[in-house]
């Protein structure tokens, strides 16, 4: 792939508010509505999405999630399940709910180490971080080593951190900011 | 709905509150207008929320405009409508029918307001199919869970979360669609989390639901209202927000907490 940041037309140190600002802006500008349904838009707007994707969430996601294909279709593809294989396919297309659906239909005696991780890596992907949590405590527990899954659980733990840290640059909260004006309206005087 | 996903105002600036406020109102005009003055009443703080998100999101045109209301007769206001405002109006009539429906379920009242409401539902039905059938099979589960006094937030707050996750999702074909499933859902579990905890005292002494264990901990909550705020922040950080990117943080990272500190949730708890 080409550089992604050449792509947002942005030099290689730009900052990812940078990158977010140019993203709308080259979609705005290849928006159907406005470039028309031309194949040419089309394929413009392909490389914008994949080049944000690269860079927002490559730095920002979980960090195993964009090298699936190449480690599982070469690594695993032979010994394992056909649900297990349509499982990594729907979460390769960002079909989380149906991978999840997938991974379910799996009996639990038969549930590997992997099956646990890609449950946690979907789960994580629809706001079940709880859930998301839980199979990843088992997915390391079968394979203490694997180096993917603790990377996983560091990245669910740190959101947790990085929440807390920003958090605070808020400083504490006015509470009765809000006051109502009317018992019964709903109540706008915020100022 | 709730009202819990507010800004917290000591940290915003003068500009920020005019038109944080300004956007309140723009989906107050817009209630009214499409459904008239009752539909006032549905008006929360969380769809307020969702429109700045997705206007931002997707750089919404704005209109803008002054005008003198029902609530506030007296003073002249701004407004500010685009057209994510008609979704989150829309959204805050389709989750506003269900709590009338809930309401009446749980106390017999507002029969005549529900049945007024049921009127718009199948036009809303039409419209929005992904997200009502979310949002009805999701409470039909909620429902029956609650008979089993199912006593299991995080498992009860997910199928919430699920509902909110399905009605950030505009256009489930959008390049966003994830995060902004996420980011629902995350907020969708807090705001259902924080709901029962500033209801605990409420529902024990109707012998009322709650999903809250009597004895639960102050820290446990938290813990448990972090990992919900931090899910739907860290998914709000993958998009591409700039306009209303301080207004939508504040509220995240600050303004969701406003009822969890309040002083009236907390030192009546005698658990800890």
């Amino acid at each position: 792939m080409t550089d992604p940041y050449s792509v947002l037309g942005l030099p290689p140190n730009a900052s990812d508010e940078d990158v977010k600002k140019a993203y709308k802006r080259l979609a705005k500008k290849y928006h159907p509505d406005v470039a028309g349904n031309s194949e040419e838009a089309q394929r413009k707007m392909q490389e914008i999405n994949a080049a944000y994707d690269a860079i927002i969430n490559h730095k920002e996601s979980f960090s195993s999630g964009y090298g699936y294909q190449n480690s599982y279709n070469t690594n695993y593809e032979s010994e394992e399940p056909i649900e297990l294989r349509a499982a990594v396919a729907y979460i390769n297309a960002r079909r989380y709910m149906e991978a999840l659906n997938t991974l379910r239909s799996i009996s639990p005696e038969k549930r590997s180490g992997r099956w646990y991780y890609l449950s946690a890596y979907a789960k994580a992907h629809t706001g079940d971080t709880v859930g998301a949590m839980n199979d990843i405590n088992v997915a390391i527990s079968k394979e203490p080593g694997n180096i993917t899954y603790l990377a996983f659980r560091d990245r669910l733990t740190g959101r947790r951190t990085q929440y807390e840290d920003y958090s605070r640059s808020f400083g504490n909260i006015s509470t009765g900011f809000f006051p109502c004006c009317f018992p019964f309206f709903p109540c706008c005087c915020i100022i | 709905m709730f009202g819990y996903v507010l800004a917290n105002g000591s940290s915003l600036s003068k500009e920020e509150k005019a038109i944080y406020k300004a956007h309140y109102c723009g989906l107050c005009r817009a209630l009214r207008e499409k459904y008239g003055n009752q539909a006032m009443m549905a008006l929360s703080y969380d769809m307020v929320f969702l429109e700045m998100l997705l206007a931002d999101l997707s750089d919404d045109e704005e209109t803008r405009g002054s005008e003198r209301c029902i609530p506030h007769p007296v003073k002249e206001h701004e407004y500010i409508i685009t057209p994510s405002t008609y979704y989150a109006a829309d959204m805050q009539m389709l989750l506003g029918y269900y709590s009338l429906l809930d309401h009446l379920n749980d106390d017999g009242k507002g029969k005549d307001k529900e049945a007024k409401a049921r009127k718009l539902l199948p036009s809303l039905e039409e419209k929005y199919p992904r997200q009502s059938a979310a949002l009805k099979e999701n409470l039909a589960i909620l429902g029956e869970n609650e008979k089993k006094n199912l006593r299991d937030p995080e498992a009860m707050s997910l199928i919430f979360g699920n509902i909110l996750g399905e009605i950030f999702v505009v256009d489930d074909t959008s390049f966003f669609r994830d995060d902004l499933r996420t980011l629902g859902c995350g907020l969708g579990r807090f705001i259902y989390l924080i709901d029962a905890w500033c209801d605990r005292e409420k529902d024990r002494k109707k012998g009322s639901y709650n999903p809250l264990d009597e004895n639960i901990s102050r820290e446990t909550m938290k813990a448990m209202l972090l990992d919900a705020a931090s899910t739907a922040s860290d998914a709000a950080e993958r998009l591409p927000l700039d306009q209303h990117v301080f207004i939508l943080r504040n509220i995240l990272y600050s303004g969701i907490w406003s009822k969890f500190e309040d002083r009236k949730n907390t030192n009546d708890d005698r658990s800890v």
